[in-house]
């Protein structure tokens, strides 16, 4: 039996993929997050209305969704319903983040696999390619930061923020700050809609080169956005069975009833399954799971990628592209917003702390996440945190499968191998240090 | 023109942490130009720290054997090591104290046949390797980075995060008890202590541009104890902060007391005062903090 290891970079944390091998045979390939993050633990006991400043520690890839989700929790557990401006707020920081995050993860984590670069950055500082005629490395990375820039707009700022409250958002955003970043995305959007169609044609490119998208059984898809209105600020999570549409919504309250979550000794992270089923959550769910988004340009992507693949779609890589037209969507939704008037009205209500038990969705950019704190005395006695790339762990490990099988033959294991397993993992997007909360 | 090769060698390794750190530093995207970034397995195919780096900035706690087994090798590895964000300074939100029932706990769920064993707490960095720059934040702003990387001995650090709040100070609002972490609306302009909030800016360093207290949130101490407590006793930050509620307010000194000791403030404040009591962790200068 031979064991290979593989450590895995450009993933948020720590995690790497081992696959044992005998004769010519694959027996294992499991994705392993190597340490343990624990907030579960940290928080109990902690003053309840004190949690929503803690949890946002838990990543600082995706803290806005954890300081969005916990918030809402709280709400549910004083029973108070913020008011709409606030709503649309957190609906604009939650934009942020996803451009923050489909940047990240389509050019700084991805697109080196497609150009056969280490990094971005040698990328950009390459005699050769596209890469210097597209300026690629210093446009990927404004775009980004128009998505950093939008959650400081919205929240304060731009990793833990904190405009978000019980009750609804701390200020409103100034209707001269709101103009100045709708000049941004104007400029910026067409830069954005040329990196990813850059992206997707590099992307044919290189499956041109190794001969499959990453081909896998279809599954089941979670996500929390509707059909025919896209917000992340969600309130009910959505499921497509094998090959049909829609199957099951449900109240994140009743998240018990689909979903089964449990740990391993082979990994820090937990696994989830839906039904006894192995399901997919984060772009490729959102996509499968979307009839329109509302916004010309995304749109023209969602028909395009149909047209290209079928809906639903199935491919692991798949779900990078999804990640672009993502991308697309949120910058012409940001504008969108940004163009109503986000700074007069009602911001908050108040509330008066409460015991219970309470449940906070929000769509984060790698899927649906839920938090569900019980509080007593005014304290938490149990937090629980129901991440999304936990339910792409199974997900994970078939195609890990899939591909190992595809480059180990009577001939050996092929070098390719080792690329094959960092496109696989990516196409995921997992966040360690959320799935090991 | 310099090209890439001819640039000091500039890399970053990310113990446990949130990897904040990380995206605040990509939001400060001029070292790009200034270094050649070897290592940092977050953007880069990179798997281990190459010898002779210049700068190597370490994100994240130590918390497991897999941690102290890299950090050492990195220090071997670099002329000069940056410790960055509250877990590299302190633990970090990791850092379990005397919570004896949340590491019991944490110990029993964490135990794994084949993955690096959890240490039984968070630690800072100078517990096993020397530090040569100190960068506190949760996470540091894209300006300190670029301070801290770019001339750090001529660096001039706002001592109090108040310094750059620009909320007033108020004679004459004196509230008689603690507003809570957040109820009401927060009047603009006005110190967020006057309006009863426990804010430990007063005691907090600065350098952040007060991103917190100026749209209204109490500051939490995450940049940890300003320039004349450093590396004193938890008692000396706590007393200080009890004279500004003392001279602001009118709030009843036990419950300021009681707010002191919350977790919400022992999130940063209690683990930066908390260093001081194991003596054998090296003294912070100020010259050495950003």
């Amino acid at each position: 039996m031979t064991t290979i290891t593989y450590p895995l970079s450009r993933i948020e944390g720590h995690a790497r993929v081992v696959i044992d091998v005998h004769d010519d045979e694959v027996f294992r390939a499991d994705f392993q997050a190597m340490e343990m993050r624990g907030f579960g633990h940290y928080v109990r006991g902690v003053p309840a209305e004190q949690i929503t400043v803690i949890v946002p520690r838990i990543c600082g890839v995706c803290s806005t969704a954890h300081q969005v989700a916990s918030v809402k929790a709280l709400e549910d557990v004083f029973d108070i319903t913020p008011p709409p401006l606030a709503e649309d707020i957190r609906e604009v920081l939650l934009l942020g983040q996803l451009i923050q995050n489909q940047a990240t993860s389509l050019f700084i984590f991805t697109m080196p696999d497609r150009a056969n670069a280490s990094s971005l950055f040698e990328l950009s500082q390459s005699e050769t390619g596209k890469a210097r005629e597209f300026s690629l490395a210093q446009n990927a990375l404004k775009i980004r930061k128009i998505g950093t820039d939008l959650i400081s707009l919205a929240g304060g700022q731009f990793i833990h923020p904190i405009k978000t409250v019980i009750g609804g958002v701390t200020s409103g955003i100034p209707r001269e700050k709101a103009d100045a970043m709708i000049k941004t995305i104007d400029e910026l959007l067409p830069v954005a809609v040329d990196l990813v169609d850059n992206y997707w044609q590099l992307s044919l490119e290189m499956v041109d080169r190794i001969g499959t998208w990453g081909d896998d059984e279809p599954t089941f898809y979670l996500a929390s956005t509707e059909a025919n209105n896209f917000r992340l600020n969600s309130k009910r999570l959505r499921v497509m069975c094998n090959e049909e549409r829609e199957c099951h919504t449900f109240a994140p309250q009743d998240y018990e009833k689909y979903i089964n979550i449990e740990g391993s000794d082979y990994s820090y992270a937990g696994i989830s399954d839906f039904q006894g089923h192995i399901m997919r959550a984060n772009s490729l769910a959102r996509i499968n799971l979307t009839d329109s988004f509302g916004t010309p340009k995304a749109d023209a992507y969602l028909k395009r990628f149909g047209e290209a693949y079928g809906k639903p779609a199935h491919a692991i890589l798949f779900f990078d592209l999804c990640r672009g037209i993502e991308l697309v969507f949120a910058l012409e939704k940001a504008h969108q917003m940004l163009e109503f008037d986000l700074e007069h009205g009602e911001t908050e209500v108040g509330y008066m702390p409460k015991d219970g038990i309470g449940f906070g969705l929000v769509e984060a950019p790698r899927g649906p996440l839920i938090h569900r704190y019980e509080v007593e005395n005014g304290l938490i006695k149990k937090a629980d945190f129901i991440i999304p790339t936990v339910h792409n762990m199974l997900a994970i490990r078939r195609a890990l499968m899939v591909a190992a099988k595809r480059y180990v033959s009577p001939d050996g294991i092929s070098a390719e191998l080792e690329r094959a397993v960092g496109r696989v993992v990516r196409a995921f997007d997992p966040c360690i240090a959320c799935a090991t909360k | 023109m310099e090209t890439p090769k001819d640039l000091p060698k500039f890399a970053v390794l990310q113990l446990s942490g949130c990897s904040g750190c990380e995206v605040s530093l990509l939001n400060s995207d001029e070292w790009i130009s200034n270094f050649q970034l070897v290592y940092m397995p977050l953007v880069v195919t990179s798997h281990k720290i190459p010898e002779d780096v210049e700068v190597l900035l370490v994100t994240g706690g130590v918390r497991t054997d897999e941690d102290i087994h890299n950090l050492r090798k990195g220090r071997s590895r670099a002329k000069k090591l940056i410790a960055v964000g509250t877990c590299a300074l302190s633990g970090g939100v990791a850092q379990f104290k005397d919570n004896h029932i949340a590491r019991e706990s944490f110990i029993k769920a964490s135990h794994r046949l084949r993955m690096p064993d959890m240490l039984p707490n968070a630690y800072p960095l100078d517990r096993f390797v020397d530090v040569d720059l100190y960068l506190p934040g949760c996470p540091p702003t894209p300006e300190l980075f670029m301070t801290a990387l770019k001339d750090p001995e001529n660096a001039k650090i706002a001592s109090i995060v108040c310094q750059e709040c620009g909320r007033q100070k108020l004679n004459d609002m004196r509230p008689t008890s603690i507003t809570g972490t957040r109820s009401g609306v927060v009047l603009p302009d006005i110190c967020l202590v006057n309006q009863g909030y426990v804010c430990v800016g007063t005691s907090t360093r600065g350098g952040c541009g007060a991103l917190c207290t100026r749209p209204g949130h109490a500051c939490v101490g995450c940049r940890g104890p300003a320039n004349p407590y450093l590396n004193k006793e938890p008692k000396f930050v706590l007393d200080n902060l009890r004279r500004v509620f003392a001279r602001m307010t009118d709030i009843p000194a036990e419950e300021i007391d009681e707010a002191l000791a919350s977790p919400w403030l022992s999130l940063f404040l209690g683990q930066f005062t908390d260093y001081t009591q194991d003596q054998s962790l090296p003294q912070r200068t100020k010259e050495k903090m950003i």
